[in-house]
C-alpha cells in the first residue's frame, strides 16, 4: 500500500491537492535502478515515465490502449503504459526502450535488425513495437512470421505499412541466432 | 570530380535510427520547461449552432488554473486568419483562433484553460457553462450544394465557396462541345470519395515558451513549415502591437529588419513569378468580403510593430503526411496565450481531437464524362469536381489549390483534343480538408477508374486502351493539354508496358477462371500517371499563377574553421530521413564520411527562408538539389584553396575521407581543419537557390492490383499489388521503398476501412 501524504514542492502537486485528488508515493525499479516519485493518484503510468523519470522515449499515440506506442515491460510483460496507473507500478520492474541497449551503448539486437532493416520511418511508434517484440522473442527465439505478425497486431503504425518491421524482428531472430 | 565516397544510390543505414532506436529522439511532447502550463480546448459538441452565452468564472477560479480564454477574449489580442491565396471565383471565411458567436463542426474550439497539469485543466473544462442553439447541418456534398441548407458563412454565396470553369484545347479554335458532339461516344459516370484523415502516429502540438526576463518568444511545434508558422504566429498575434505600433515602427528599423530580411530577399527572387498573380483572386475575395483589406493592413502594422519576433523549432516529428503543414488555429491560441501571460505553455492534443480537427483530406465528388470513338481514340474528357472543405479553410494551403493541381493533372500521360473542368468547392460542417500525401491525386483515381469504365463499354481491355492512347516517346517532347511540358526523361507509358509484362495478364485470366470455382472473384486495377516531383518548368504557373515562388529552396553548406561539415536545409523532416539523404548527397560531394555531415533544420534562427517546408515532393530533388549544389561550391573553395596550399593544379586535387591531398600522395594530403588553419583561417561556405535543372521533374507510375473477394465472407485480400516507378535517380533504394510501400498501405487502408 502507498501513504497519501502532503506535497508543497511542486505547484502541480499541491493544485491537486487542493482539488481533493490524492497524491501518493511510488517505488519501482525502472531500467534497473530503483526510483521513488510523489505523483497524482489518477497519473498515468506512462506520463510518470515520461515527465517524472524524464524517460520521453516511450510515446503516447492515442492514450486509448489502440495504437501500442506506449507498450513497456513490467515485469517482463508488455504492458500499455497509458492505461495503467502510476501507482499500479507500486514494487514492478519497469523496462523501457532506453533500457534495451547494454550499459555500453551495445545496441540489443532488436534495435540493431531494425535500423539494419530500415524498419521504421518517424519512428513515434518505435518503442511500443520495439517492446512487444522483445516481449516475443524472450517468449519464443524463432518466432513463424505469422507469429511475428499476431504479436505485433497490437501496434499501429501509420508510416511503412509494417512489412519493413516485421522483417526487422525477422533479421533480430537471425542476429540472436547468430550470437548463440 | 572525383566522386569519392559513393553513397547516393547505396541503401545506407539511416542516421536517425541512432537515436531514435534508443529512445532518444525529441518530439515536442518530450520538451518541458519548467512552470510550463498546460493548455486543453473546450470544443463544441454540435456540429452546427450559435453560442448565445459562455460562462467561465467557475472554471477560473477552479484549482490549479491561471487563464482561461473565451472567444470574445482571443478576439481582443490575435487577428482572424487572412485568405492567403485569394484566386478568382474563391471566396475565404475570415476566423479567429477560437469561435465566439457560432460554432461550425464537432470540435470548434470555443475556450482555452491553461493549469498546472492537464488533469487539472480537463476538470476545469467541465465547469465552463456554454449555452448553445443548435442549427441545421450541412453534412455532406450534396446539401453543402443545396441552396436551401442553413448556411455556415455569412458572406459567402449559399455554401458554395468556390466555382470555376476551366477550359483547354489542344489546338485553338476547337470547341469542347464540337469534340464531344462529333465524338462516336460520351461515357459519363459520377465518382465519389469517401473522407479521409491523415492521423499521423504523433499529434499535433505546440510549446511555447516566454523568457521571464525579455518576453522572447520560443516555438517548439510538431510543424512541417517553421518559417510559415513563425510569420504567422508573429502576425497574427499581434493586435497589441498593432494599437501602439507606430511608435515602435519608428524605433525598431534594426530588429525588423532582421526579421523581414528573410521574406524580402524571397520577394525579390521571386518577383516575376509574384507578379504573375491574378488580381481577380483579390476582386473575387473583396466583392464577397472587403474586410480582410482592414485586417490585413492592421496584420502588416502589428508585424512591423513587434519588437521581438518568435524563433521556432522543430525537430523529431512523428509523422504529419500534409496535416502539419497547416499552421492550426489551436497554434496561434497557444502563442497568443503564453504572449499574454508571460509564461510557458504546452499543447499536445489528444487522439479524439485529432480525429476532429487534426486534418481529413479528399472528399470529393467528380462526374466524368469522356469523348471516346469506336476504337477506344479518346477525344476529350470533363470533369464536374465538387469538393468538401469542411467548415474552416486550411492555412496557408486550402482546398483550392488542390483544385488548381488538379486541373493541371486530370489528363493525365494521355493525349486528349480537349479537356474542360468544372472546380467547385462547398463549405460543410466537418473538419477541415488538408493537404493529404498527393492532395490532388483523385485526378488518378478518377481518370483511372474513368478508363476502366469506359474499356468496358467498348469492350476493349484496359490495358489495351490505355496504351493506344498513351503519350509515347514517339510524341515527346510535347506537353500536356493543360501547359506543362512532357518530355523524354520520364516515361509514364514505360512503366505500363513493364507492368504489363510482369502481371501475365493470360496467367491472371487462368486465376481469375480457377478462383470462381471456390467462389472467389479476382480484379485487377489499374492505375498509370505521372506527378509533379515537383514538376518541369513552369508548372506552378500553370497550376495557379504567382505559384512558382513556392517551388525554389534555398540550402547552405558550410565547413567551419574546426573543419566540421554542417549543412542547413529548410526542409522539415517528419519520417522521410532527410538526415541520411542530405548526408548521403554531402558526403559525396565533399568526400567525406556520412558521419561527419551535420544537418541542420527546424531552426529558423539558423535555417533558409522558406514558404513551405517539406511538402510537395520536393525533400528529395529541390531540397537536395540545393544542397548538393552549395556542397559542391564549397568543395571548390576548398579545391581552389588546396592548389594554392599545395601548389598543385585544382584538377588533380582530390578529397578522400576528408583529406585533401594531391592525387596519388594522399599521405601529403591535409584534413579540413588543417587546410583552414594553414590558409585563410577562416571556414567554407555556400548559399544555393534551386528550383530544378530544367527537364523533367516528373515522377511517373503504374500500379496494378489484384483483389480477391471471397463471396461467402466478403473478405478482401490482395494477391499482388504490383508498383512499377521511376522516379529520376534514386539517392537511398531502401528509403524509396519504404516510402511507397507506405503510401500504398494508407491507400488500402483508406479505401478498406475509411469514412471520416
Amino acid at each position: 500500500m502507498t501513504d497519501t501524504r502532503t506535497v508543497t514542492s511542486s505547484p502541480r502537486l499541491v493544485a491537486e491537492a487542493a482539488a481533493g485528488g490524492s497524491v501518493v508515493d511510488v517505488s519501482f525499479t525502472i531500467n534497473g535502478i530503483a526510483t521513488s516519485v510523489t505523483v497524482e493518484a489518477r497519473r498515468t503510468l506512462s506520463d510518470v515515465i515520461r515527465e517524472d523519470c524524464g524517460l520521453t522515449g516511450t510515446h503516447l499515440g492515442c492514450e486509448h490502449g489502440v495504437c501500442g506506442a506506449c507498450t513497456v515491460l513490467v515485469d517482463g510483460q508488455p504492458s500499455r503504459s497509458c492505461l495503467m496507473l502510476g501507482v499500479q507500478a507500486q514494487g514492478r520492474e519497469i523496462t523501457t526502450i532506453e533500457g534495451l541497449a547494454g550499459p555500453d551503448g551495445e545496441l540489443h539486437p532488436i534495435q540493431q535488425a531494425m535500423m539494419d532493416a530500415h524498419g521504421f520511418q518517424c519512428a513515434f511508434c518505435s518503442p511500443g513495437f520495439l517492446m512487444s517484440a522483445v516481449a516475443l522473442l524472450d517468449e519464443n527465439p524463432d518466432p513463424t512470421n505469422a507469429e511475428i505478425r499476431e504479436e505485433l497486431s497490437g501496434n499501429l503504425c501509420r508510416c511503412t505499412g509494417y512489412q519493413s518491421i516485421v522483417a526487422g524482428v525477422e533479421r533480430a531472430v537471425e542476429i540472436i541466432k547468430g550470437q548463440q | 570530380m572525383t566522386n569519392t565516397s559513393g553513397l547516393v544510390g547505396q541503401s545506407v543505414k539511416r542516421i536517425e535510427d541512432e537515436r531514435l532506436l534508443i529512445g532518444n529522439g525529441r518530439y515536442v511532447a518530450d520538451i518541458d520547461p519548467p512552470g510550463v502550463l498546460h493548455a486543453v480546448f473546450l470544443r463544441s459538441p454540435l456540429a452546427h449552432a450559435t453560442i448565445t452565452s459562455i460562462d467561465v468564472a467557475a472554471a477560473r477560479r477552479a484549482p490549479g488554473v491561471v487563464a482561461v480564454f473565451t472567444g470574445a477574449d482571443m478576439e481582443e489580442i490575435t487577428h482572424p486568419f487572412p485568405p492567403f491565396a485569394m484566386l478568382p471565383d474563391l471566396y475565404t471565411p475570415l476566423y479567429h483562433c477560437l469561435s465566439t458567436a457560432r460554432v461550425r463542426f464537432v470540435g470548434d474550439p470555443v475556450a482555452l484553460v491553461l493549469a498546472e497539469s492537464r488533469h487539472l485543466a480537463e476538470d476545469a473544462l467541465e465547469l465552463i457553462d456554454v449555452d448553445y442553439e443548435s442549427l441545421d447541418t450541412v453534412a455532406s456534398i450534396a446539401e453543402g450544394l443545396s441552396p436551401t441548407a442553413a448556411q455556415i458563412w455569412e458572406k459567402a454565396n449559399g455554401n458554395v465557396l468556390y466555382d470555376h470553369v476551366d477550359t483547354f484545347t489542344a489546338e485553338q479554335g476547337q470547341s469542347v462541345d464540337a469534340v464531344f458532339a462529333a465524338a462516336d461516344r460520351v461515357i459519363t459516370e459520377r465518382l465519389t470519395c469517401p473522407r479521409q484523415s491523415n492521423q499521423p502516429m504523433e499529434t499535433r502540438g505546440s510549446v511555447v515558451e516566454v523568457d521571464p526576463a525579455t518576453g522572447h518568444v520560443t516555438i517548439h511545434n510538431a510543424t512541417q513549415s517553421t518559417h510559415m508558422l513563425r510569420w504567422t504566429g508573429a502576425a497574427l498575434t499581434g493586435k497589441r502591437s498593432t494599437r501602439s505600433a507606430l511608435k515602435v515602427i519608428a524605433t525598431n528599423k534594426q530588429r525588423r529588419s532582421a526579421f523581414l530580411k528573410g521574406a524580402k530577399d524571397f520577394v525579390s527572387a521571386n518577383g516575376d513569378s509574384l507578379k504573375a498573380q491574378d488580381n481577380n483572386g483579390m476582386r473575387s475575395q473583396i466583392k464577397a468580403d472587403k474586410s480582410f483589406l482592414k485586417h490585413a493592413n492592421l496584420i502588416g502594422i502589428g508585424l512591423l510593430g513587434q519588437d521581438d519576433y518568435p524563433d521556432v523549432f522543430a525537430q523529431d516529428i512523428g509523422g504529419g503526411f500534409g496535416s502539419k503543414g497547416s499552421i492550426a488555429r489551436e497554434d496561434i491560441a497557444v502563442i497568443a496565450a503564453a504572449k499574454e501571460l508571460g509564461r510557458s505553455v504546452k499543447w499536445i492534443e489528444d487522439r479524439v481531437e485529432n480525429l476532429m480537427d487534426g486534418g481529413q483530406a479528399r472528399e470529393e465528388d467528380l462526374t466524368v464524362s469522356i469523348a471516346v470513338d469506336h476504337d477506344g481514340t479518346f477525344r476529350g474528357m470533363k470533369v464536374d469536381l465538387v469538393l468538401d472543405q469542411g467548415a474552416y479553410p486550411g492555412f496557408p494551403v486550402g482546398a483550392a489549390l488542390t483544385t488548381r493541381i488538379m486541373k493541371v493533372m486530370f489528363p493525365g500521360s494521355y493525349r486528349w483534343e480537349v479537356f474542360e473542368m468544372r472546380s467547385r468547392i462547398v463549405a460543410t460542417n466537418k473538419g477541415k480538408y488538408v493537404a493529404y500525401r498527393g492532395p490532388w491525386a483523385n485526378e488518378t483515381w478518377a481518370r483511372e477508374r474513368m478508363i476502366d469504365i469506359v474499356a468496358r463499354a467498348l469492350k476493349m481491355s484496359p490495358t489495351e486502351i490505355r496504351l493506344k492512347n498513351m503519350i509515347g516517346d514517339e510524341q515527346m517532347p510535347t506537353a500536356m493539354i493543360t501547359g506543362p511540358s512532357i518530355d523524354e526523361t520520364m516515361s509514364t507509358k514505360k512503366t505500363l508496358e513493364r507492368a504489363i509484362q510482369l502481371l501475365d495478364l493470360d496467367q491472371f485470366e487462368r486465376d481469375r477462371e480457377s478462383a470462381r470455382a471456390t467462389n472467389h472473384y479476382l480484379g485487377l486495377g489499374i492505375a498509370s500517371y505521372h506527378e509533379a516531383a515537383p514538376g518541369p518548368p513552369g508548372y506552378w504557373e500553370f497550376v495557379n499563377p504567382g505559384n512558382d515562388a513556392l517551388l525554389a529552396e534555398e540550402a547552405q553548406a558550410t565547413v567551419e574553421a574546426d573543419g566540421s561539415v554542417v549543412v542547413y536545409t529548410s526542409q522539415m523532416p517528419h519520417g522521410q530521413s532527410h538526415e541520411t539523404t542530405y548526408g548521403q548527397i554531402v558526403a559525396d560531394e565533399l568526400g567525406v564520411a556520412i558521419e561527419d555531415v551535420k544537418l541542420v533544420f527546424g531552426d529558423t534562427r539558423r535555417t533558409p527562408f522558406s514558404l513551405l517546408g517539406t511538402g510537395g515532393s520536393r525533400g528529395g530533388p529541390i531540397g537536395g538539389g540545393a544542397l548538393k549544389y552549395a556542397s559542391r561550391a564549397v568543395r571548390e573553395q576548398i579545391v581552389d584553396a588546396a592548389s594554392k596550399l599545395l601548389e598543385a593544379d585544382a584538377a588533380d586535387i582530390e578529397i578522400v575521407a576528408g583529406n585533401v591531398h594531391v592525387a596519388g600522395v594522399p599521405s601529403r594530403g591535409v584534413s579540413f581543419a588543417e587546410l583552414i588553419a594553414q590558409t585563410s583561417g577562416d571556414g567554407f561556405e555556400a548559399t544555393k537557390s534551386y528550383r530544378g535543372k530544367g527537364d523533367g521533374g516528373w515522377s511517373v507510375a503504374t500500379h496494378a492490383c489484384i483483389v480477391d473477394v471471397d463471396l461467402d465472407t466478403g473478405k478482401v485480400t490482395f494477391p499482388r499489388y504490383l508498383v512499377v516507378e521511376d522516379c529520376g535517380p534514386i539517392i537511398n533504394p531502401a528509403i524509396v521503398d519504404g516510402q511507397v510501400r507506405g503510401g500504398v498501405a494508407q491507400g488500402i487502408g483508406a479505401v478498406l476501412y475509411e469514412r471520416a
